[in-house]
């Protein structure tokens, strides 16, 4: 009789099958354990302890599971899909898409499900390619602005003092425009490029993220434990690192979400207004060529936009959803 | 008074920051493409009497010196000419000709926004978790992720197509209830210019016909700008009102036999409306922008219009004057914010 090898631990399942397939079989086992409160593995219950500091995770998760927030979820999941595998959803390519066709603003059909726009162009095929654009030029821009702000806020809150008040001043400064106003500039100075609109949107959210963060940091100085890792001789990069960072990921994580609606609608506006890159497939920019043809083609128009509003749904849904799991007056939950 | 010497102190904190968002235009307007001095030149101009308005302009000094003489145009009006949206006409006009159209969308909106978002708002945490309030919630959060210039199409597309057709096929009538586009119906006259802003100066002058049409030709646009930040004001009136009525001194009110009427209103409401400022406070901002969008779907010929208009041609004097004016107007409605917010909480003017 062969001897089985009996995998032992999660690492040698992982040399094993994969690191997938280790995930998947984690889930499995522990699915009962996220979803149900209340419920102990028996190979826990002799560990309390280590249960004790997981319940709030599993809190978090199961109080995740709300139905408005499931739908963002699955709002985001279909979206990001249509970004990555967009050459293979859709029927046509960008090439056809962003080309010249005889087939200008017919109707809804069979080959052309939700009809045609300028240079018959199929919409639902630009509905799909336009999760491209909104979602590589919002990700990038916020994750510049959350680690610049980062920076400046923990600097700012952290230290106080004179670096505080200019460094605080020049946020300011910067919060004193409106946003689409000072974009506008900066791009009609440095030409449409996307790369450009990911640098301006990334230097204006710097200013509102340092300020959350500065919020946050000083708050996080005040509490109890804090002050008895400084008064225990922690060094400056410690308290920042281990203390006061982990109380200011809440509301920047909240924020992200929130902004990247605001960014993605923004950036429709944008295009719409005939600044947006014209070499990417961007749902306000067809929304402004479908304009004029507002009332013999409507679907061209109005498409694009529900999409817009489905995306930035998606976004906002997931914000309250976690803004709500998060909120520490509802922990009795 | 501490409340005059909170004013002063917000006061002296807005100045630097004006300045720097000065000192920012100026930067960004250097960088930018586009002769400042073909303003005041015919396009044929020799070289000669180019160098000449370059001198007059001040352009071959210094930067330093630029930047103060700068400062000093902007802030006592001498705001340039235009070179390509009207050439040749003083900056300050064009601006003080659309500037109160858009201040007038503006104002309005914020001002329908705010008071059925605030009610709105209340409303929906007096019934949290009903049906009322589901509703009302969902409709908010549809109607922040709207953008602003599709939702206007959509109003133009129903309202001024669908909506008369649909009564043609019903009852026959041919009639347009509300204006597709424009401010004012094409053959009127304006009204005589005694502020600038036409819906005073009609009030004013007793043509109350021209009185009427603004306000019909408002109607459109105002909704759909308002419509966005009404969304967020009544979401964020919900959670601030829900987290006020959850203190201990509302349960005290209520305790010592307040009506339930007077405990929303005298003592939760001042309290939750704190947030709700600032959230009216920037809406402004992005009310600004939404100016901008409603005003190219509507073709309103304000402000914003003028801006796009100004950046897309790179008419120099044009854009510094508008951006300029767009900050000034932010950084004034955030110093009434907080003006406010000293009004409400006694605490904060300490």
């Amino acid at each position: 009789m062969i001897e089985e090898h009996v995998i032992e631990t999660y690492e040698e399942e992982r040399e094993q099958k994969g690191f997938i397939r280790t995930l998947f079989s984690w889930l499995g086992k522990n699915i009962k354990f996220l979803f149900v409160p209340g419920y102990i593995p028996e190979d826990l219950v002799a560990r309390r302890q280590k249960f004790e500091m997981l319940r709030s995770k599993r809190k978090f998760i199961r109080r995740l599971r709300s139905t408005l927030t499931i739908i963002g979820i699955g709002i985001l999941f279909v979206l990001v899909t249509f970004a990555i595998f967009a050459p293979w959803i859709s029927e046509y390519s960008f090439t056809e898409l962003t080309g010249l066709s005889w087939n200008n603003w017919r109707p809804p059909s069979e080959a052309h499900p939700l009809g045609t726009t300028e240079y018959g162009r199929d919409v639902l095929g630009r509905l799909v390619w336009g999760a491209r654009s909104s979602l590589t030029i919002a990700l990038p821009a916020l994750l510049f602005a959350v680690f610049f702000g980062v920076i400046v806020g923990v600097v700012s809150g952290y230290f106080g003092g004179w670096v505080d008040g200019i460094l605080m001043r020049i946020m300011d400064v910067f919060l004193a425009f409106p946003g689409i106003i000072l974009i506008l500039v900066m791009i009609s100075i440095f030409g449409p490029r996307m790369e450009y609109f990911m640098l301006a949107y990334g230097i204006l959210g710097i200013a509102g993220y340092s300020r959350l963060i500065r919020g946050s940091v000083l708050q996080a100085k005040e509490l109890p434990y804090v002050e008895a890792a400084r008064v225990s001789g922690a060094g400056h990069f410690r308290m920042i690192f281990k203390h006061i960072l982990p109380n200011t990921f809440q509301p920047v994580l909240i924020s992200f979400t929130f902004d990247i609606g605001g960014i993605i609608l923004s950036l429709a506006g944008l295009s719409f207004l005939g600044y947006g890159d014209s070499s990417l497939i961007e749902w306000g920019n067809d929304i402004a060529k479908g304009r004029y043809h507002l009332y013999d083609a409507p679907w061209a128009a109005l498409w694009p936009g529900v999409m817009i509003i489905i995306t930035v749904l998606g976004f906002m849904l997931v914000g309250d959803g976690l803004r709500d799991a998060l909120d520490p007056r509802l922990k009795n939950l | 008074m501490s409340l005059l010497k909170y004013i002063f102190r917000r006061i002296l904190i807005m100045i630097p920051v004006l300045f720097g968002a000065i000192t920012v235009v100026f930067i960004l307007s250097r960088m930018m493409p586009g002769d400042p001095t073909s303003a005041y030149l015919p396009v044929n101009a020799t070289i000669e009497h180019r160098e000449a308005i370059r001198r007059y302009l001040g352009l071959d000094q210094p930067l330093i010196i630029q930047y103060f003489r700068y400062i000093g145009d902007l802030l006592t009006g001498n705001w340039g000419l235009s070179s390509n949206i009207s050439k040749g006409q003083p900056v300050w006009d064009l601006i003080w000709q659309r500037f109160p159209r858009t201040l007038e969308l503006t104002l309005f909106s914020v001002l329908v926004a705010s008071l059925i978002g605030i009610r709105a708002g209340v409303f929906t945490a007096k019934h949290r978790n009903k049906a009322k309030d589901t509703a009302v919630r969902g409709f908010a959060l549809v109607g922040v992720s709207i953008p602003v210039f599709w939702l206007g199409m959509l109003m133009q597309y129903s309202l001024t197509y669908m909506l008369p057709n649909w009564i043609e096929a019903v009852w026959g009538v041919d009639v347009k209830i509300f204006p597709a586009v424009g401010y004012k119906t094409a053959g009127y006259a304006d009204p005589p210019m005694i502020t600038g802003f036409r819906l005073i100066d009609s009030l004013v002058s007793g043509k109350l016909y021209l009185f009427v049409d603004y306000l019909h030709h408002l109607i459109l646009p105002v909704l759909a700008l308002s419509f966005i930040t009404l969304a967020s004001i009544t979401r964020q009136t919900r959670s601030s009102m829900l987290e006020v009525l959850q203190q201990d001194y509302i349960r005290t009110a209520r305790a010592k036999g307040c009506k339930e009427k007077d405990v929303v209103s005298s003592h939760a409401l001042k309290n939750a409306l704190i947030p709700t400022i600032t959230i009216i406070g920037l809406s402004f901002g992005s009310l600004l922008g939404g100016a901008v969008l409603t005003e190219t779907t509507f073709n309103l010929k304000g402000m914003g219009n003028l801006m796009i208009n100004a950046i897309r041609r790179y008419d120099y004097f044009v854009i510094n004057a508008t951006v300029f004016l767009t900050a000034l107007i932010f950084v004034v409605v955030n110093l009434l914010m907080d003006v406010l917010y000293g009004l409400l909480d006694p605490r904060i003017r300490f």
